[in-house]
């Protein structure tokens, strides 16, 4: 059962005409989540909100660095001396990871320093790291797979139309607005107030965005350089899979002008927007 | 930050006294700031050549910044200096050669041709010296605070009461034009009901002076022990309080308080580090805290507001609203839905992150240049009000005006440190 700490705020509200229910909860995976979904009666939606409330608990617990009893710290401290078995969430993510790191020619990293010393075991799914001062930093994709989690609970409970907001930054359109063909969704340039800088309209599709603002900047590094990056510049990414717009957000942010024309190449079917602030 | 200088001492205050006058009614300006009633350009005027006899007990550094304020009065003549401190007396000799020089103040306070005094020595020296001068039949500007136990404030505050001479305490942010029109701004509502005050001062320095031989070190660095001064309280914090007691126009019921020598541990009887939580009527608090072992967070006074935010060291305010819109993208959404709207919704963009403190678009409560206060000095900044108040002062010695609540506003804020 979902346990919120003391200092969490979360509810669900319902609304009729149109029938809609929305579910918040603020300082999870270090932002703020919304869920609007649609057509389900009060019984029914509390059902589906508590199922998606343990999920992101249940991730939380898992992913969260910062977190000593999570499951990422417990690998982050022994994994450097011995092998380490791993849940199955968890291996399914590095293997994931692993698979994304090819793909982007190697700029999305959760090592941030060399991925090559990330040993996976599938004999018995443990992992070991060959460097001692490494730690795995699952920034960068955890919102996009916790993303994909929701929707699975969402499609298997019935919904058919929902919109859902990860911190501003990730967000999924399940089907379209109830009086509208698509999810319109405006990009304002963090730089100057109340300028649009692109649209999208989502149907069946993630959103992932990453970039600098003026208040928070500087917190994307280049993994292999180890650069952080300073310009000021946003990466927007369209794409159907959640994790895939997650992850290739931040690559495309941290990629040199060569990496972008590979990332972009690899993903032919992924909508990419580079907007310069 | 730079300042535009004036072209004489105190007449771009007189004038901005003035102007603000126009601007917010004479009446508004009178409630906020009475003692300023009588600083105004046509004033000066009325001075005609007259000057005020001044002498000076205490010519360390900050008796000669006053110095420096004097020289170019037109209204004003040094005519006597006295300091127990031979070095001192003889560099404030240098500044103004005419003047005569004393060792012992009751002898300074027996010359018939002295109008008023202006007293800059420890702290424990003021109540005797203040209570002399008003004897002795002299105006009286004595810097703060007003002194060192709460029975002196009340004895200095019952002479003052019974003597028709001028007394002003040197809370000088009292005639620093920023302070003037903040809290005026703040009277007059724009950052809405006073509902909280945050004040710290943070300085990283050991706040003593070199000392030539051991016998001195009390002397010298009086700050530091118990028995000259109430440490950084009524050094720093004095200013900062009467400026919340000025913004709220209320004085605090009750106070929560610590010190400790937590890092100078060097035979200093006083606090290196203090936090207070005065508690006015109303509920509203006032948060302090100072101290000497780091200075990231600089010298501020916030008055927070429900609407707004006014930061009167820095000059500037911060308003709640109309800056920072509140409606997050999923709210928009929803309001949408409800009306049958399809719109955009400004959802994404940079990642949302716990309410961590947000930037705020400041104003500036002055136009054009003025000064910021950074708060290292230990002898007193640029153009924080102290050469206007002490034109004021001068002025008052030759008027015999007394400015409204000047002693009042030094008597509340000493007896809170």
């Amino acid at each position: 059962m979902f346990q919120p700490s003391h200092n969490e705020t979360f509810y669900l509200r319902h609304y009729e005409s149109p029938r809609m229910s929305h579910g918040f909860m603020d300082r999870i995976m270090g932002t703020r989540f919304d869920l609007l979904f649609f057509d389900k009666i009060p019984a029914v939606s509390a059902s589906i909100w508590r199922m998606v409330l343990e999920e992101l608990s249940r991730l939380h617990g898992m992913l969260n660095r910062f977190d000593p009893m999570s499951e990422v710290s417990l690998v982050n401290q022994k994994a450097c001396r011995e092998s380490v078995k791993v849940s199955n969430t968890l291996w399914d993510i590095l293997v994931a990871c692993g698979d994304y790191h090819r793909k982007t020619v190697g700029v999305f990293d959760i090592t941030k320093r060399d991925f090559s010393a990330l040993h996976l075991s599938w004999e018995d799914r443990s992992v070991f790291f060959t460097d001692p001062d490494f730690t795995l930093d699952l920034g960068g994709f955890a919102k996009g797979f916790a993303l994909s989690r929701i929707l699975r609970i969402l499609l298997a409970e019935g919904v058919r139309t929902a919109f859902v907001d990860f911190g501003n930054s990730a967000i999924y359109g399940l089907r379209h607005h109830p009086y509208g063909n698509s999810w319109k969704v405006s990009i304002s340039n963090p730089y100057r107030k109340g300028e649009i800088v692109e649209e999208f309209a989502l149907v069946d599709g993630a959103l992932s965005t990453s970039g600098n603002t003026p208040e928070y900047s500087e917190h994307i590094v280049h993994p292999r350089l180890g650069e952080k990056i300073t310009c000021r510049k946003m990466v927007c990414v369209e794409s159907g899979d959640t994790v895939e717009a997650e992850v290739l957000s931040t690559s495309m942010m941290a990629a040199a002008p060569d990496q972008r024309e590979k990332i972009i190449q690899s993903f032919p079917h992924v909508r990419f927007k580079e907007i310069k602030l | 930050m730079s300042h535009k200088r004036k072209e004489t001492v105190d007449l771009g205050l007189r004038q901005f006294i003035k102007d603000l006058g126009y601007i917010s009614g004479g009446a508004a300006l009178l409630a906020t700031t009475p003692w300023l009633q009588s600083f105004t350009p046509d004033k000066a005027r009325e001075l005609k050549r007259e000057k005020a006899r001044i002498g000076l007990i205490g010519t360390g550094s900050r008796g000669q910044y006053h110095i420096h304020s004097l020289l170019p009065l037109e209204h004003a003549e040094i005519v006597a200096l006295c300091d127990i401190y031979p070095p001192n007396l003889e560099s404030a000799s240098r500044l103004c050669p005419q003047a005569r020089q004393y060792a012992d103040y009751r002898k300074l306070l027996e010359s018939k041709d002295i109008d008023g005094v202006v007293i800059s020595t420890p702290l424990d020296c003021h109540a005797p010296m203040v209570l002399a001068a008003l004897s002795a039949g002299k105006h009286v500007f004595c810097e703060k605070s007003m002194a060192l136990t709460l029975d002196e404030c009340k004895e200095i505050y019952d002479a003052y009461k019974d003597t028709d001479r001028v007394v002003y305490f040197c809370m000088q942010w009292m005639f620093d034009e920023k302070y003037i029109k903040g809290v005026h701004m703040i009277h007059s509502g724009l950052i809405g009901d006073v509902v909280g005050a945050r004040c710290h001062w943070f300085r990283n320095h050991d706040w003593r002076r070199p000392v030539p031989s051991a016998e001195l070190e009390r002397q010298i660095n009086w700050r530091l022990y118990r028995a000259s001064s109430a440490g950084l309280m009524t050094e720093l914090a004095c200013h900062q309080l009467e400026v919340c007691n000025w913004a709220t126009q209320r004085m605090p019921e009750s106070v929560l308080g610590m010190g400790d020598i937590v890092y100078w541990k060097d035979g200093r009887e006083v606090y290196d580090s203090v936090s207070l939580t005065y508690r006015y009527g109303n509920g509203v608090k006032i948060t302090y805290e100072s101290l000497i072992s780091n200075k990231y967070n600089g010298m501020e006074d916030q008055i927070l507001g429900n609407k707004g935010t006014m930061n009167l060291a820095t000059g500037m305010y911060f308003l709640e609203s109309q800056d920072n819109p509140v409606n997050s993208g999923i709210e928009q959404l929803l309001h949408q839905i409800g009306n049958k709207v399809f719109a955009a919704v400004p959802a994404a963009g940079s990642s949302w992150r716990p309410e961590t403190k947000k930037e705020y678009k400041p104003h500036y409560i002055i136009e054009g240049d003025y000064h910021v206060n950074d708060g290292l000095s230990m002898i007193g900044a640029v153009k924080d009000g102290s050469e206007e108040m002490i034109s004021a002062f001068c002025q008052a010695c030759i008027t015999g005006e007394q400015g409204e609540d000047i002693v009042e506003e030094a008597y509340c804020a000493t007896v809170l440190c």
